[in-house]
């Protein structure tokens, strides 16, 4: 049993880490689309909410 | 007068000038289109199986070159009529397959009873390896389920709303879990690899059928039989497929390619099916197939009895290293 | 009813992005979505022609078919829109598109990408026409309006025509037949098989 729920504690937390590892890598496309000859300010939240 | 005069210069500079657009000569283009310029009907058929018409952007996502991708068609037949046939056939097949066994044979019983004697079997590292991948796969396995099949399935039972919800949810789960579950495919297979190499006892395990129709039979086996080495390879070899499929549609900016990412997916899709349909099989004989079989990775700990019948040759190479009782006395308990 | 679609003539359309630049100011469209691009085949060979691609509201939308969430729907002119509450971002619609016009404002994992974003025939979505919520979400609504596609209506050669499928295929022929050449209605076989002529 122990094993079992250590497992299962094992898993919760490691994709925790996971989903905070790859947040950090995750762009907003008006960043990744940005090349070095666009100077591109704040492209503004329509569309796209907040987040 | 002068403006007068100015006026009719103009006058005649246009004049003759659309005479020169006139003369055939002088419209002459560099390059006129004609009937035989690029058509679409011609690019179409030109493409091959999977192929894209693509051409020249000015945006930075490389994706966009594509104009027209038919492959989507395909895709979209794929997903909408093939894999749910073969996920139905698959998994309510393997369902039906282990109804009927169970009707058939029945629960494998241990002919000779449980003898109370206990040896270990799985360490508590290999449990949690164990118990590791296997949580991660239900909810992955869920999870994907509803992808494919939970818009005719699910959605009529709890509404739009309910279901986008939930499968927000499912998704987000189905992404990270990947991950203890990749981790727990590698601990599992460098763990258990020498244990699963298969040899000449389980072709002779396999030939008497694993006893596994008939009562009273038990072939020899050592620590996994025959039966075990499958799946721990479906498990490593399906495994890593999904992975590594499942990464490129994790990150689909890798390929950066419609066409590969729909590949990937069907990959994904359809060993999915088939990985889910032998998981069932192992969940039901490590479960209610066999009777003290769920102790092996429950507790850890097997009932004597239970091992000389289904992994003789394995009680015997413990029993030798001093790791398991001899059992000679099967019901007698010790007084000291 | 109208049954309202994009006709792209490729011999006109000049490359000028006009229509991309309508669509990202009428709509806010933020940097790295587009909605609508143009596409230049051949460029710089005889037979160069240039597409503008955008979401062609097809009869049997492909997004629609494999969308997990069923989060499509189309409206009774046959504008083919989806709801931003119900998308999950899984990305579906992007593989089965033959157009590749639904975008994702993130670019990471299938995880969280977004929500889907592609054109509306700028008909807004299931929000409240000409409201400032569903402008937040989905742009401007023009068709609300009475309005045709600010794509088609600026187009400085008129290449690109949206309306009523039977009316535009008609001026196309007359285009065609006028001049002696076209190299086609791009994407009208993929995306109206069933309705090829309007």
């Amino acid at each position: 049993m122990k094993s079992f729920l250590a497992a299962l504690a094992f898993a919760a937390i490691a994709a925790f880490c996971v989903s905070s590892v790859l947040d950090t890598i995750q762009q907003a496309s008006s960043v990744a689309y940005t090349t070095s000859g666009a100077r591109v300010g704040d492209p503004g939240n329509n569309l796209i909410g907040s987040n | 007068m002068p403006s007068s005069l100015s006026n009719l210069r103009a006058l005649c500079a246009a004049i003759a000038l659309l005479f020169a657009f006139a003369h055939p000569a002088a419209a002459q283009l560099s390059f006129k289109p004609t009937a035989e310029a690029v058509q679409e009907d011609k690019l179409l058929n030109a493409l091959k199986e999977g192929d894209k018409i693509t051409g020249r952007i000015s945006i930075p996502d490389s994706m966009a070159s594509s104009l027209i991708q038919p492959a989507g068609r395909d895709w979209r037949d794929f997903h909408r009529s093939k894999l749910p046939i073969i996920g139905g056939v698959a998994i309510l097949g393997m369902f039906l397959l282990l109804a009927i066994f169970l009707m058939v044979r029945g629960r494998i019983r241990v002919d000779h009873g449980f003898s109370g004697t206990k040896l270990l079997r799985f360490a508590s590292f290999e449990r949690f390896t164990h118990w590791l991948t296997a949580s991660c796969f239900v909810v992955l396995a869920l999870s994907g389920l509803n992808i494919s099949f939970g818009r005719v399935l699910i959605l009529p039972l709890f509404g739009a709303e309910a279901f986008a919800t939930m499968s927000g949810y499912a998704k987000i789960a189905h992404d990270y879990l990947a991950f203890p579950f990749m981790l727990g495919l590698v601990i599992m297979f460098l763990v258990w690899i020498k244990d699963n190499i298969p040899g000449k006892v389980d072709w002779q395990w396999i030939k008497q059928g694993g006893g596994i129709l008939a009562n009273g039979k038990h072939p020899p086996a050592r620590r996994f039989n025959a039966g075990q080495k499958g799946i721990f390879w479906i498990v490593i070899i399906g495994g890593a497929l999904m992975s590594v499929s499942g990464w490129f549609l994790l990150f689909p900016y890798l390929p950066a390619n419609v066409t590969a990412l729909q590949f990937w997916t069907v990959i994904h899709a359809v060993i999915a099916m088939l990985f889910i349909a032998a998981m069932l099989a192992h969940i039901y004989i490590g479960s209610v197939g066999m009777e003290g079989a769920f102790d092996a990775m429950g507790t850890g700990e097997v009932d004597l009895n239970w091992a000389k019948e289904h992994h003789s040759l394995w009680v015997e190479e413990e029993q030798a290293k001093g790791r398991a009782p001899s059992g000679s006395d099967t019901h007698a308990v010790p007084a000291e | 009813m109208a049954r309202v679609k994009f006709l792209c003539d490729a011999d006109r359309c000049i490359e000028c992005n006009a229509c991309v630049t309508a669509c990202k100011n009428e709509h806010e469209v933020p940097w790295g979505i587009n909605r609508r691009r143009v596409v230049t085949i051949n460029d710089g060979k005889p037979g160069e022609r240039s597409v503008s691609m955008a979401c062609m509201h097809c009869t049997d939308a492909p997004c629609a078919a494999v969308c997990p969430v069923s989060c499509f729907y189309t409206t009774a002119d046959g504008v083919v829109l989806h709801s931003k509450d119900l998308c999950i971002g899984c990305g579906y619609c992007f593989y089965a598109c033959p157009f590749g016009a639904p975008q994702y404002p993130k670019v990471g994992n299938f995880g969280s990408r977004g929500k889907m974003d592609k054109c509306t025939y700028c008909a807004g979505g299931p929000e409240a026409d000409s409201t400032p919520a569903e402008y937040a979400k989905y742009g401007a609504n023009r068709l609300a309006e009475g309005k045709l596609p600010i794509c088609a209506e600026m187009c400085s050669t008129k290449s690109l025509l949206a309306g009523d499928g039977a009316i535009i295929a008609e001026i196309y022929k007359e285009r065609v037949m006028k001049r002696g050449y076209g190299s086609g209605m791009w994407g009208w076989k993929t995306a109206y098989a069933d309705s090829p002529t309007g």
